[in-house]
């Protein structure tokens, strides 16, 4: 199973472990927090009972100076424990187990945490002066008196708690409606990228229609994808389309040559014939075969050059051959054609140069080339070849003077099957592959061709290709002479 | 019966030419769509036999210009094109059948005779008008039962007639649908072939199957049986 990864799902996550996370600290904060306010109104509400029970410390009304603790009108929580102690250590009144506790030097009064039959509880020593019969000349009899009076911290902690829990409550609200909302916001803010997906989905090899929708179009966070993907298909259906065209194209031509053939032969066995009539269809026979074959083994080597350069195992390492040579051979093999036309070739160079494109591949990329300008050529016309070698290329230029191309032809000339006609007449000979194939040939070298007008008329065909190496010669120039 | 081929892939159209000569038709050849759309529109022909794919004018445009003058000869189309839309659109667009490259010769030419047939009214290969019976797959006649023996231009010349009972089939047309461009020069032995035609049909005691209407042309006679 491949791991998945949820960008909805991440965000969610993210932001409900943030908002824990603040929570948490936010709650912590609170705690602290709080407990010191409830301390603080404990200690006061400590203190306050502490004076209280210190006023109500009174002249015992006996003979001695003593004091009293008078409990009436002092109110004291249910669970408190105190005791009031006077100087001499006794006991006044107590209520508890309220321990002995040091009492502070100074005056102030002091808090103190004790526990207390395992219960916590918080104290307050207060310690003050009880004054009896302060009318008295000698100043009435002083009394130091100690309060010390505590009562359970369960209070303390139990607002701190109450408080606790309802802010770990409204969080909890707070991360589910989050959560519900995040998950809904998220959701409405891919739909664009749901729309996309549903667009995309709909693009098959018969339908390359692709509409990117609008909210996606609108999403800049999409817009590069959207681009990306209308880039890509519009390549890939070029592609697809040039492929097609080309099964096309070459279907209706094989689909011809074959029924050439199929024809001849089944004129020929329509009824029994003589001699003579058989071998003179035999051979009719023959020669439409060999242009089928023509055909096929023009479209294979088609199919051959434009297989990637790195698939041909046969010869690992591609050959080279020398360019000045080829066109030399090339121009010895077409000179009877270009005889039968009265036809000039005119071939100037200024060095020879290798290039690495297979010998055989080479003759037939120039053979090509002039036979086509042979045959664009006028009666006594001239064809001028020049190769131009430069640093690191080789440029090959060859010259007719013929009818020129026009701005339409000029498109598709290189495309399999075209013959600068749309129906395709097939009797200017040839397969409509000759031109297809120098481009592949070119093109697998790493250089290029293309097919201009001449300023003076006629067409030229340009063909660049990287040099190898080059053997630098004086400018020579050569010339065959046809005729 | 005479066939127009509009093909521009020269070897094909030679070899068609000669099957459908050797099955005694008239054939003319024509190589581009231009020239092939004028002999169409002619109205002389039995048969069209139009490829697609054709410089200067398209096979679906000499189609369209053939009906839109209001000729129906039978039309058949070659092409070397996939896909079952441009049959339909053509089918549609007056064709009457198509047969696709390569194809079957003996097919081209069953089917060109079954075209020119049911363009006549006929659906069998063996017409048979009143007592004489034509097969045209095996190009044989017989009357009252018994074979005849004619020659292919005499078997033509019947042929055509007996796709045309009753009617008046002059000399011009009847040397246009029997011969190719140069009918012309076969204009005077056409009387001949009848003549010999008609002897050959008669029985002796009976009406000539064949009549001849002076300036008008030559008339078969279904009623001919017998008196």
């Amino acid at each position: 199973m491949t791991k998945s990864f949820s960008i909805t799902r991440q965000l969610i996550v993210t932001v409900l472990v943030l908002e824990l996370l603040s929570a948490v600290a936010l709650i912590g904060a609170i705690t602290i927090h709080e407990r010191q306010v409830q301390l603080k109104a404990f200690d006061s509400s400590l203190a306050a009972t502490a004076e209280s029970l210190m006023g109500a410390v009174q002249d015992a009304e006996d003979e001695s100076d003593n004091v009293m603790l008078d409990m009436r009108g002092v109110q004291v929580a249910r669970d408190a424990a105190f005791r009031v102690e006077d100087e001499s250590g006794r006991l006044l009144g107590s209520v508890g187990d309220a321990p002995h506790l040091e009492m502070p030097p100074s005056g102030a009064p002091v808090f103190r945490n004790v526990v207390v039959g395992g219960r916590k509880y918080r104290f307050i020593v207060l310690r003050g002066l009880r004054i009896v019969d302060p009318a008295k000349p000698n100043g009435g009899v002083r009394h130091n008196v100690t309060v010390t009076y505590g009562t359970h911290l369960g209070h303390v902690w139990h607002e701190v708690l109450e408080a606790i829990r309802f802010f770990a409550v409204a969080t909890v609200i707070l991360l589910g409606v989050t959560a519900v909302v995040m998950a809904w916001l998220i959701r409405k803010g891919l739909s664009p990228v749901h729309d996309l997906a549903r667009e995309a989905e709909r693009i098959s090899s018969s339908d390359w229609h692709f509409d990117a929708p609008i909210s996606a179009k609108e999403m800049v966070e999409l817009r590069p994808l959207v681009a990306a993907l209308e880039a890509a298909l519009a390549r890939l259906q070029r592609s697809f389309e040039q492929q097609k065209r080309f099964t096309n194209d070459a279907a209706h031509e094989l689909k011809t040559d074959v029924a050439i053939v199929k024809s001849s032969l089944q004129l020929l066995s329509m009824r029994k014939r003589t001699v003579d009539e058989y071998s003179r269809g035999l051979a009719l026979g023959l020669d439409d075969f060999t242009r089928l074959e023509m055909t096929v083994q023009k479209m294979l080597t088609l199919a051959r050059l434009e297989q990637p350069m790195t698939s041909d195992s046969s010869d690992a390492a591609p050959q080279s051959c020398s360019l000045h040579s080829v066109i030399e051979d090339v121009l010895y093999q077409s000179k009877p054609l270009a005889e039968l036309k009265s036809i000039g070739m005119n071939f100037e160079f200024n060095a020879d140069a290798r290039i690495r494109v297979d010998r055989r591949d080479a003759l037939q990329l120039c053979s090509n080339i002039l036979l086509n300008a042979i045959q664009h050529s006028p009666d006594g016309g001239t064809i001028r070849i020049a190769l131009i070698v430069d640093k690191e290329t080789v440029r090959l230029t060859v010259q007719d003077q013929g009818e020129g191309i026009s701005e339409e032809d000029r498109a598709y000339v290189f495309a399999p099957f075209y013959r600068g006609d749309p129906s395709r007449s097939r009797k200017s000979g040839g397969t409509g592959l000759g031109l297809s194939i120098c481009k592949a040939i070119c093109e697998r070298a790493g250089g290029f061709i293309h097919i201009a007008n001449n300023a003076t008329g006629g067409a030229v065909v340009i063909v660049e290709i990287p040099a190898e190496s080059l053997s630098s010669d004086s400018t020579l120039s050569a010339s065959v002479k046809a005729q | 019966m005479r066939v127009l081929l509009i093909e521009d892939e020269q070897r094909l159209a030679e070899n068609i030419v000669a099957a459908l000569r050797e099955i005694g038709l008239a054939v003319d050849h024509a190589a581009d769509g231009e020239s092939g759309s004028y002999l169409a529109e002619q109205g002389m022909y039995d048969a069209i036999v139009l490829d697609l794919m054709l410089p200067g004018k398209s096979g679906q445009r000499v189609l369209q210009d053939l009906r839109r003058e209001k000729l129906h000869t039978p039309v058949l189309i070659l092409t070397a094109q996939e896909g079952k839309e441009s049959i339909v659109k053509l089918l549609n667009a007056g064709a009457d059948d198509y047969l696709s490259k390569p194809f079957d010769l003996g097919e081209l030419l069953a089917r060109i005779k079954a075209l020119i047939r049911r363009a006549k009214g006929v659906s069998t290969p063996v017409i048979a008008v009143s007592d004489v019976e034509l097969n045209t797959v095996q190009q044989t006649v017989r009357r009252r039962g018994q074979f005849l023996d004619l020659s292919p231009t005499e078997y033509r010349i019947l042929e055509y007639l007996i796709h045309r009972p009753r009617a008046v089939v002059s000399k011009q047309e009847l040397l246009e649908h029997l011969y190719d461009f140069d009918w012309e020069h076969h204009s005077n032995v056409i009387e001949a072939h009848i003549s010999n035609l008609r002897r050959k049909l008669n029985i002796a005691g009976t009406e000539p199957l064949i009549e001849t209407l002076r300036h008008r042309g030559y008339r078969l006679r279904e009623e001919g049986v017998a008196p």
